[in-house]
């Protein structure tokens, strides 16, 4: 059942995402100021999204895993991390590429940039964090205290364009500005492709989680071959 | 009120056994008096250069040192199995974690205030114009520093790898915190009164305390308990 | 327009393709690793069992 979710998942995933590039190259003509460039931001954003929308997922999670000692939360919120921290460096390199063609440089040390960098790293330092505790317990009550304290660093990465404002470009996006800011037309391929993405993230955290699962499994089979 | 007396307690207990030993003491004052020598080689001793570059280079002499004197604070108690009988007795894990983090904010003051003393010396600074904010900047961001670092200690200390993970946990949640001294302190030391755009960084090391004291007292028992 | 701006679109697009792909081949690869630790565990218990 849940290996045919997977798949049809996928396969919704990929066609969404494929009839988004046909969108981005065909439909859409190069933005007047940036040129082609620009398309990057059909894949910058809605992986920055997609993290977001992982960091969240895993602080409840989380939350769930400290309330419940559940031990399936705790997968989800193991899966979720790293899928979330997979896009989140996809964010961070496509937008170093943007930055190259329009900013001259690779990187300029903007309160965004930094605080999304500081974020990812936090996150890799929960998955490290994961592989350094051996009990499983122990393992999930501690990095379930970490991903919550690491939230509030996506929250201000989130807000950073609107507290500081220098180098990455303000809100653009309706849901913050109120329209008028982005051709409608763009901004649809944006969402739709947000979604794909999105759908792809699930899926991969799907595989993921069975994964934790096996590994729970294999460490209840390591302790019987012990007994025996 | 019970609460905070057993915080205190903690936190008396904590500073008396450090003034006896001065084992952290020691240690991370004479690692900030290294890095301060150590940067002097590395900067030209251009006063104003000095100006600029004051708040990172102070707050990372504070940052490295803080790191010392967390790791130890909760590691100090595994001897003879002393941290499970403070968790066995009748006083909550946050109560335990508030008097260390009270107890490593001191101890961090002294070496702060050490540093500043040396740091003035070394490279010609008068730090004192803008004291009052200055003073402000540094109990503020101390604090963050001492409850988020406390919090680690916590966490990590049953790790195999405490000394390696510490740091790599705390430095890049303790940036914002770090960030918004640098900006105040590099301003505070050359002489700018606080205004306009510093307030900002004001707003940030407050935030930073309150969020993070208040998670950190929320989840300690979890932590420790479990 | 400047071709530039549309190879380095270019490499933005591959580059989040890439990375994606090459976390999809290190989750295949450990999924083939786990499940084969598992079918050793299984086995091992199994053939231990049938001893006793």
């Amino acid at each position: 059942m849940r290996e045919k979710l997977i798949y049809a998942l996928a396969a919704v995933a990929a066609l969404l995402l494929t009839r988004n590039l046909y969108q981005m190259f065909i439909g859409l003509p190069d933005e007047v100021l940036q040129g082609a460039i620009y398309r990057i931001i059909f894949f910058h954003v809605p992986a920055a999204f997609t993290f977001m929308t992982g960091a969240l997922v895993s602080m409840l999670a989380s939350i769930l895993y400290l309330a419940r000692k559940d031990f399936s939360a705790d997968s989800v919120a193991a899966a979720v991390t790293e899928v979330a921290l997979v896009f989140g460096f996809v964010n961070l390199l496509t937008g170093m590429i943007w930055a190259r063609i329009i900013w001259g440089v690779w990187w300029a040390w903007d309160a965004r940039l930094t605080f999304m960098l500081i974020s990812c790293l936090m996150y890799a330092g929960y998955l490290m964090l994961r592989r350094s505790i051996e009990e499983p317990t122990q393992r999930a009550r501690m990095s379930a205290v970490l991903s919550i304290l690491t939230f509030p660093a996506v929250v201000i990465t989130y807000k950073a364009i609107d507290w500081w404002r220098n180098q990455h470009p303000g809100p653009v996006l309706t849901f913050r500005t109120g329209g008028g800011t982005m051709d409608p037309g763009m901004e649809q391929v944006l969402w739709l492709n947000f979604l794909g993405i999105l759908l792809f993230a699930t899926v991969l955290m799907m595989v993921r989680m069975r994964q934790e699962e096996i590994r729970r499994e294999i460490d209840g089979l390591r302790r019987e071959a012990h007994a025996i | 009120m019970k609460f905070l007396r057993q915080s205190a307690t903690i936190a008396w207990k904590d500073l008396r056994s450090e003034i006896r030993s001065k084992e952290t003491l020691n240690a991370s004052m004479s690692f900030a008096i290294v890095i301060l020598l150590l940067f002097s080689f590395a900067f030209q001793s251009d006063s104003e250069v000095i100006e600029q570059i004051s708040g990172g280079l102070l707050w990372l002499v504070f940052a490295f040192a803080g790191a010392l004197v967390v790791n130890r604070s909760f590691s100090r108690d595994l001897q003879n199995d002393c941290l499970d009988a403070l968790l066995a007795s009748p006083v909550s894990g946050s109560a335990i974690f508030l008097g260390k983090a009270v107890a490593n904010f001191a101890i961090l003051l002294v070496i702060e205030f050490a540093s500043l003393l040396i740091f003035g010396v070394f490279y010609n600074v008068d730090w004192t114009r803008q004291l009052g904010a200055l003073m402000m900047t540094i109990l503020l961001a101390t604090w963050g520093m001492s409850v988020v670092g406390t919090m680690f200690s916590a966490m990590t200390v049953n790790l195999r790898l405490r000394e390696l993970m510490l740091p790599m946990l705390v430095y890049p949640i303790l940036i914002p915190c770090l960030l918004a001294a640098i900006e105040l302190s590099a301003k505070l030391v050359a002489g700018t009164p606080l205004a306009g755009d510093m307030y900002l960084w004001v707003r940030v090391l407050v935030g930073f305390n309150i969020i993070y004291t208040a998670l950190s007292l929320a989840l300690v028992d979890t932590v420790l308990v479990g | 327009m400047d071709s530039r701006n549309f190879t380095y679109m270019f490499y933005g697009f591959a580059t989040a393709w890439v990375v994606v792909i090459a976390y999809v081949v290190t989750l295949v690869a450990r999924e083939r690793k786990l499940i084969e630790e598992m079918k050793r565990l299984r086995h091992m218990i199994d053939s231990g069992e049938s001893r006793t």
